[in-house]
């Protein structure tokens, strides 16, 4: 386990540090850790951590909470990488490097989530959701952005997740306070999904990896545990109703799901697996203790190495032996 | 002294077969001036504007409601009524759904011909009408069972374009009914030069501005912004300024830096204190002052509900017996933002509870589904517009003001119609829909017991086919061939006038709404077999002059 330092004192309104997202690429030799005190990355396989912002010369932490990397990032040549702070986007062309900063509209929104479309290096597209003014997106990697909320009823916006044929269906979903908003002209306009009345909000979401195919969606609910819908959201079953019982911070999908059926569900206090979509589960046994965010850069294979941060700001690297 | 009346129009009762002769002949001379504009190569029809006026250019008209409604009389009193009933008829529909006049007069006119010639030969007009009414219900569910959705851009540029006959208009409002939905708000306005543009605004905004220019802050754009807002909503009017102490008391005990104040009137002694405290106060509270909007009383409450709904909060209500005096925090509502210009207010981010929010909405579609009145439909798709969370501009170009207007008009007809597909979804266009009604009807005909049944059905096929065959008969080709070919087909395949050849019509982006086919055939139909149990036609001493309706 290795815990990224951080030598800044924490924001009035964080009790705590914390890791709110991880990006990696699949080698796990590059690897950033959106927290709390800021953006750090490691370029050891996760040994050592040093904070991103360096170059931006700020004393105080800038609390970052959604980070994402280019679908081509390589660490040499393609090093595109955004993170979401208070009232902006960051981005930088470099790996980390040097960034430039983008603000977002005033009031200084809260950005929750950033979602990159996999065909961005072609088409620029990349959303910023936040927690009181609805979706923001850029068609030019980030380096402008508009609201875009025409049917988003509800702004305050958890989560977001993109159709792996986005380049195509152009859709996405929102995970709203209020339920689920999908979108199918590539982030400009919102419509209202279906949800079993009292489920919501909805904190995380993923969609299959052959979702334009199977049209599966799971939504990860503050205090329903998780949904399960395999008519685009027509239709919704909770799942692992014994077992997952905190909030559903993060859902990851393995990359071969429509053979393997393999989920992870990441709460508070459990990390669950299933290799069933869903139908049953079992904890993941040796998980660290407070986690709040996990990624899985290999997939869900068994020995697969798995990054999850934590309460506290730490990031532990474990293999998944289920 | 009043002159004597012409012999044609003197009073007079008229017996059959009379009453149906007549009244076929202006039903024919009324479908004849619409006919030409079925299909997708309309020819025009020209309205004479030049008689007692010089210097006035004719009417170029391709839109059958209008020329309906252009001929308020006919010369043969007879042929009067029937051409002034399906003229109701018409426009009835195109008020209803915009469209479809064409397809109900060839249809009206069909059936009321196929029935008049059963009548002559001695049929029952009563139990015609039974089983017309019996087949309108048929062919209403056929249709419904060929409706498809249309969704996404792609289907609605095509669906857009083939109303307007316009590429370019129809690629835009494709773009924006794919962007704000089919409630969503849409303004059509002339645009500065040739082409066409459009503009999207984010959040709500109401008619009711700022109470005084002394309130604009940013001099520039001439408007004011507020961000994380207090708002309080009300139609009482403030005169005196001490009934705004509570408010304010609040608003500093609260931590609060921006309010708006949303009532019906403010004085300027009230309207002094905002300045002065904004410009000169020892408070830190940046108020402004907005008018309740509205004019009537219904309509403030109205958008005063709905505000509250948007932004949380109480409405305080002269009706309810409230005052400033007692206003508490939570009466308050919350916008993250909030900006008003001299004539406008808009609110971005408002705080109210988002589930209210939708179920609020969801209870305006309910409502608005069953309105049957068109006024209140219009009222509900505003309102719902409103709160969808922003709203579109359509600018339209044109060299001449007679351009732009046509224009204009045209945006908005293909507004309505596009409002109707996303709603009810479509149909396989060209006529096709209703020629695939074909099969059922052969059917029922031939499963029929009784002759007016039997009768019924076979003036219900004749009319089926009338809006495909005037379609083709309207672009040079020969109906009865087609039609022939047509028959042995599924219900998605037409012809394609344009192309010249048999396709799959909804695949070739050729649809027709179905709410426009559905409106127009239920209204010809009923009207026309209702026209049918006409037996007596009293004329008047004095031929009133039409209504102009």
């Amino acid at each position: 386990m290795s815990e990224p330092s951080s030598d800044n004192a924490l924001p009035e309104e964080f009790p705590t540090d914390l890791v709110y997202a991880l990006a990696s690429t699949p080698d796990l030799e590059t690897c950033f850790a959106a927290r709390v005190t800021g953006l750090y990355q490691s370029k050891d396989g996760c040994q050592t951590w040093h904070t991103a912002y360096d170059s931006l010369g700020i004393s105080d932490p800038l609390p970052t909470t959604s980070v994402v990397l280019a679908p081509n990032y390589d660490g040499e040549t393609h090093r595109n990488v955004l993170s979401g702070v208070p009232g902006g986007v960051l981005r930088s062309t470099d790996g980390g490097e040097t960034w430039l900063v983008t603000i977002l509209d005033s009031p200084p929104p809260a950005v929750s989530a950033l979602a990159m479309s996999p065909n961005f290096v072609e088409d620029g597209v990349i959303l910023a959701s936040t927690t009181e003014d609805g979706i923001f997106r850029s068609a030019n990697h980030g380096s402008h952005w508009a609201r875009w909320n025409f049917g988003l009823l509800d702004l305050n916006v958890f989560c977001l997740a993109i159709s792996p044929g986005f380049a195509e269906d152009e859709t996405l979903f929102a995970g709203v306070e209020s339920g689920i908003f999908r979108s199918t002209n590539g982030g400009r306009a919102w419509r209202e999904v279906e949800l079993l009345v009292g489920y919501e909000p909805v904190i995380s979401l993923a969609l299959s990896p052959t979702y334009p195919q199977d049209h599966v969606i799971f939504a990860g609910t503050e205090s329903q545990g998780l949904l399960f819908s395999e008519d685009d959201g027509v239709t919704w079953t909770q799942l692992g109703a014994a077992v997952i019982t905190d909030p559903v911070n993060s859902i990851l999908l393995s990359p071969d799901f429509a053979e393997s059926r393999a989920v992870l569900a990441l709460s508070e206090s459990s990390l669950c697996l299933s290799r069933d979509a869903g139908a049953t589960w079992t904890q993941v046994p040796n998980a660290p203790e407070s986690m709040t965010a996990v990624l899985a850069p290999q997939g869900i294979a068994r020995g697969a190495t798995l990054l999850v941060g934590q309460m506290g700001g730490a990031v532990s690297l474990m293999a998944l032996d289920l | 002294m009043a002159s004597k009346p012409e012999k044609w129009q003197r009073p007079r009762v008229v017996f059959q077969p009379d009453v149906h002769r007549g009244m076929l002949r202006g039903i024919e001379q009324m479908t004849d001036a619409v006919r030409p504009t079925l299909g997708p190569l309309p020819r025009i029809v020209l309205y004479d504007t030049t008689i007692g006026a010089t210097g006035r250019i004719p009417e170029l008209l391709d839109d059958g409601g209008t020329i309906a409604r252009r001929i308020i009389q006919i010369r043969d009193r007879n042929a009067d009524v029937g051409a002034m009933l399906l003229r109701n008829v018409l426009w009835t529909v195109r008020e209803e759904v915009g469209d479809g006049t064409a397809t109900a007069a060839v249809v009206f006119e069909a059936t009321y011909r196929g029935g008049v010639r059963y009548l002559a030969a001695g049929g029952n007009a009563m139990r015609l009408r039974t089983h017309l009414d019996r087949g309108l219900r048929e062919i209403l569910n056929e249709l419904d069972g060929m409706t498809g959705r249309v969704a996404g851009k792609e289907e609605l540029t095509r669906l857009a374009t083939v109303i307007t006959r316009e590429p370019e208009l129809g690629k835009l409002l494709g773009e924006i009914f794919d962007i704000i939905g089919e409630y969503g708000r849409l303004e059509i306005r002339k645009g500065q030069g040739r082409f066409f543009d459009r503009e999207y605004v984010e959040g709500m905004y109401w008619d009711g501005g700022l109470l005084s220019r002394t309130l604009i802050t940013d001099i520039n754009r001439q408007r004011t912004e507020l961000q994380n807002a207090a708002v309080l909503m009300t139609d009482l009017e403030i005169e005196d300024p001490r009934d705004l102490i509570p408010v304010f008391t609040i608003c500093v005990k609260a931590g609060i830096t921006d309010l708006a104040i949303i009532c019906r009137r403010m004085s300027d002694i009230a309207i002094g204190m905002l300045v002065m405290n904004r410009d000169k106060g020892k408070i830190k509270l940046n108020a402004i002052g907005i008018k309740t909007p509205g004019i009537s009383v219904t309509a403030q409450r109205v958008a005063l509900m709905d505000m509250v709904v948007l932004n949380g909060g109480r409405p305080l209500l002269q009706a309810s017996g409230d005052s400033l005096r007692n206003v508490k925090l939570s009466d308050l509502g919350r916008a993250r933002r909030l900006w008003a210009d001299k004539s406008n207010l808009g609110i971005i981010g408002g705080k109210g509870d988002p589930k209210a929010l939708r179920r609020h909405i969801a209870h305006l579609r309910d409502v608005y589904v069953s309105a049957s009145d068109a006024d209140d439909r219009g009222e509900l798709q505003e309102r719902i517009g409103k709160l969808m969370g922003g709203s579109a501009t359509l600018y339209v170009g044109g060299i001449t003001k007679t351009e732009q207007d046509y224009a204009k008009e045209q945006a908005t007809r293909a507004s309505d119609a596009m409002r109707g597909a996303m709603r009810e979804g479509v149909l396989p266009g060209g006529g096709a829909a209703l020629l695939g009604c074909r099969s059922m009807l052969q059917l029922r005909m031939a499963e029929s017991v009784e002759p007016e049944e039997r009768a019924a059905y076979h003036i219900l096929l004749q009319a089926v086919e009338a809006p495909a065959r005037t379609l083709l008969e309207n672009t040079g080709h020969e109906p009865g061939e087609i039609l022939g070919q047509l028959a042995d087909v599924g219900p998605d395949v037409g012809f394609d006038v344009v192309a010249g050849q048999v396709t799959n019509m909804a695949a070739a982006g050729i649809l027709d709404i179905t709410t426009v086919v559905k409106t127009a055939v239920r209204a010809a139909i009923s009207s026309a077999a209702m026209a049918l149990t006409t037996d007596v036609v009293v004329h008047r001493a004095n031929a009133p002059e039409a209504l102009n309706t």
